[in-house]
């Protein structure tokens, strides 16, 4: 579904991303793992878009298309969805009033009918249901005066509606107390078909707990230094960084 | 010796020519006070960004061509699609002919009447004043008794304009609520006719103690407009006034608000929205006198600008010694869609007593790059999401609008504005 091959990017004069090559199939559950500056976030940024990041050299392809050909919307009516490490609070913009938007343009893009009022919010209060959200969050302003677990929430609650083939959720459970990291994970296995894949880019071994990957990957330096199984995952938790560093050098 | 100068002996005629009624008197001695005086220039202070000599101009070719009318047709049109929207009790003022026939008024309202019928005329002390009591055919009266509350609001429909020729017209309101009174009111400025048009207004709202006034102004002139409003508001002891202003249309629009706070425990909300793009000038000049204290005022305004134009926001909250306990609030944000807009913002605060708390904060933005990236990613294109920031910038003084029977055609219009401003104005 997702090809990265040695790519460089970088923002203003600074390289961020030094050759990142990765290889994500439909179905499966990658975690992506390192310590901050190590590139976590921008490789997030530049598959969703970003205009701050400057691709240098290196392909991203998607569902065999070049996806750096291709408009941030483009992509996410493509099926691309970012989970914002910080999202962002937009006053005066109605939550549900994105939701249905962003919903109607997937749909619009792929030939199908919007859905009416009615569907929509049937379908909005199901998906809340799952996260525990209270509804009156559809009628506030886009993560206006939300906390830091309800932003989150919320945009798990954006993917859920635009159900998306690749979602990358960035440092999702950062933050978070343990029944925001539950319900997090909820949203996150529900998620999970043969047909998507999930890249969890995440600093800390914590949200693994409840969403097991198949795949764990440690970057450092713009570059993926180590991949393995889910005791990757313990293993860096439990010797930390350092440890990965020095091996790739040794 | 004025800048601008003007056919006196034409300008003479024309106040002869007008319905001969109790407002003569006045409007003779208010023509001489004119003459005298002439328009405001860009010399003084309070007139430094705008420049009325276009309006000089229209005036002499209307003195030149004679006055005309609109098309009967076209003004019925109009009134009916404003009534469609807005459904309250309207009074038409056409170029500034009175229609205020009291049929298919849903209730008793207040009481209301012309100058000429009361065969008085108040005074207002400035020189647009003048030239509006000199070229006055009437004025409108209205007066909300003590103690009662008229829950449905009273509109007051402004229609001005002409098929060929151009125009100048004189409107002046007045509103009276008595003790403990309370009143809603829409007024609403519209055009007609291809013709340029000069509009000067003079609206005054006073509040007896205890009253309670909500207003909603909304001017959506043609672009070949210009207007001129002054609203002057009066708050005596425990009244409130709400009051929010829409600036949609117009080429050259100034609106002078002017409050005067003469009891305590008054509060004074106040806020709008001016929308503008190629070709506009739109200036808001706010001033609040506290003089007695304590007493609350909050400006809130924004502008969204588009395009090749200019808008102009002054605010000002003046306190005067021994208004203790004031409490007054300035806020201006305007959002500029390109780098060929331009606003000068200027809050003003005057402080001469000692226990107040007065704050004020001014931003001059564009839309927010972080925001944008975000909407994007979920699917909407660059211009949609340029379109609901936008929106969104202008919603928070949209919702604030005080009144409810409105909103909801506010809120189109406004859409319908943005729309044609974000849509000619990609980056």
């Amino acid at each position: 579904m997702l090809e990265i091959k040695d790519l460089k990017a970088s923002t203003g004069d600074t390289p961020i991303l030094n050759g990142l090559s990765l290889s994500v199939k439909a179905g499966e559950v990658h975690a992506i793992m390192g310590p901050n500056g190590s590139g976590k976030s921008t490789l997030a940024q530049v598959i969703a878009g970003h205009e701050d990041y400057a691709v240098t050299s290196g392909s991203v392809t998607y569902k065999g298309q070049d996806l750096l050909e291709l408009e941030p919307e483009e992509r996410a009516r493509e099926g691309i969805f970012l989970g914002f490490q910080y999202p962002v609070e937009i006053p005066g913009v109605n939550n549900a009033y994105l939701l249905k938007a962003a919903l109607n343009a997937k749909r619009r893009h792929h030939g199908q009918d919007e859905v009416d009022a009615f569907e929509f919010l049937k379908l909005a209060k199901e998906k809340m249901a799952l996260l525990g959200m209270d509804p009156k969050f559809l009628n506030r302003g886009v993560n206006e005066g939300f906390s830091g677990g309800e932003k989150k929430r919320n945009e798990i609650l954006q993917m859920a509606m635009l159900e998306p083939e690749l979602a990358i959720l960035d440092e999702t459970d950062s933050g978070l107390d343990i029944d925001a990291l539950k319900a997090v994970a909820q949203g996150v296995n529900a998620l999970r078909s043969p047909d998507r894949a999930i890249v969890l880019v995440t600093h800390y071994q914590r949200l693994l707990d409840y969403v097991e990957p198949d795949v764990v990957h440690v970057l450092s330096g713009g570059k993926i230094l180590r991949s393995g199984d889910k005791s990757l995952a313990l293993e860096l938790e439990e010797k930390g960084y350092d440890w990965v560093r020095e091996a790739a050098t040794a | 010796m004025t800048a601008t100068s003007f056919p006196d002996k034409a300008l003479a005629t024309a106040v002869r020519e007008l319905p001969d009624n109790a407002l003569a008197a006045n409007r003779q001695a208010a023509l001489a006070r004119f003459l005298e005086r002439g328009f405001p220039t860009t010399r003084l202070e309070d007139w430094k960004y705008t420049d009325l000599s276009a309006v000089a101009d229209i005036s002499q070719r209307w003195l030149e061509n004679g006055a005309p009318m609109p098309s009967a047709a076209a003004v019925d049109d109009r009134i009916a699609e404003i009534r469609g929207a807005i459904d309250i009790d309207w009074i038409i003022i056409c170029n500034g002919a009175i229609r205020h026939g009291r049929e298919g008024f849903s209730n008793a309202g207040p009481s209301i009447a012309t100058f000429s019928e009361l065969a008085h005329v108040p005074g207002f002390d400035h020189p647009l004043a003048d030239l509006n009591a000199a070229l006055l055919p009437d004025g409108l009266h209205i007066r909300v008794g003590a103690n009662t509350t008229h829950e449905r609001p009273l509109g007051l429909l402004v229609v001005d304009g002409a098929d060929s020729q151009p125009g100048v017209t004189q409107t002046r309101i007045r509103i009276e609520l008595e003790e403990g009174a309370q009143a809603q009111f829409v007024e609403y400025h519209t055009s007609i006719g291809d013709s340029d048009h000069y509009a000067n207004s003079i609206v005054e709202l006073s509040l007896a103690a205890g009253a309670a006034a909500d207003y909603v102004r909304i001017q959506s002139r043609d672009r070949n407009h210009t207007q001129t409003h002054r609203t002057a508001i009066r708050l005596e002891a425990s009244s409130t006034v709400r009051y929010s202003g829409f600036d949609l249309g117009g080429r050259l629009v100034r609106n002078d608000l002017d409050i005067d706070i003469a009891g305590k425990e008054v509060a004074a909300l106040v806020g709008g929205l001016y929308i503008a793009d190629d070709g506009q000038h739109i200036d808001n000049h706010i001033r609040i006198d506290h003089r007695v204290g304590p007493a609350r005022s909050i400006q809130e305004y924004r502008g969204i600008l588009g395009g090749r134009c200019r808008c102009v926001w002054n605010g000002k909250a003046l306190v005067q010694a021994g208004a203790d306990g004031t409490d007054a609030e300035q806020s201006n944000h305007n959002l500029l869609l390109n780098d060929r807009a331009e606003i000068d913002a200027k809050p003003e605060l005057e402080i001469y007593a000692d226990e107040v708390k007065c704050s004020h904060g001014t931003t001059v933005g564009q839309l927010d790059d972080a925001a944008l990236f975000y909407l994007r990613s979920r699917g909407l294109d660059r211009q949609a999401a340029k379109r609901m920031l936008t929106r969104a910038f202008g919603a928070s003084i949209v919702s604030r609008s005080p009144i409810a029977i409105a909103a909801d055609h506010l809120s189109e219009m406004v859409e319908q504005r943005l729309s044609r401003l974000t849509d000619g104005d990609e980056a």
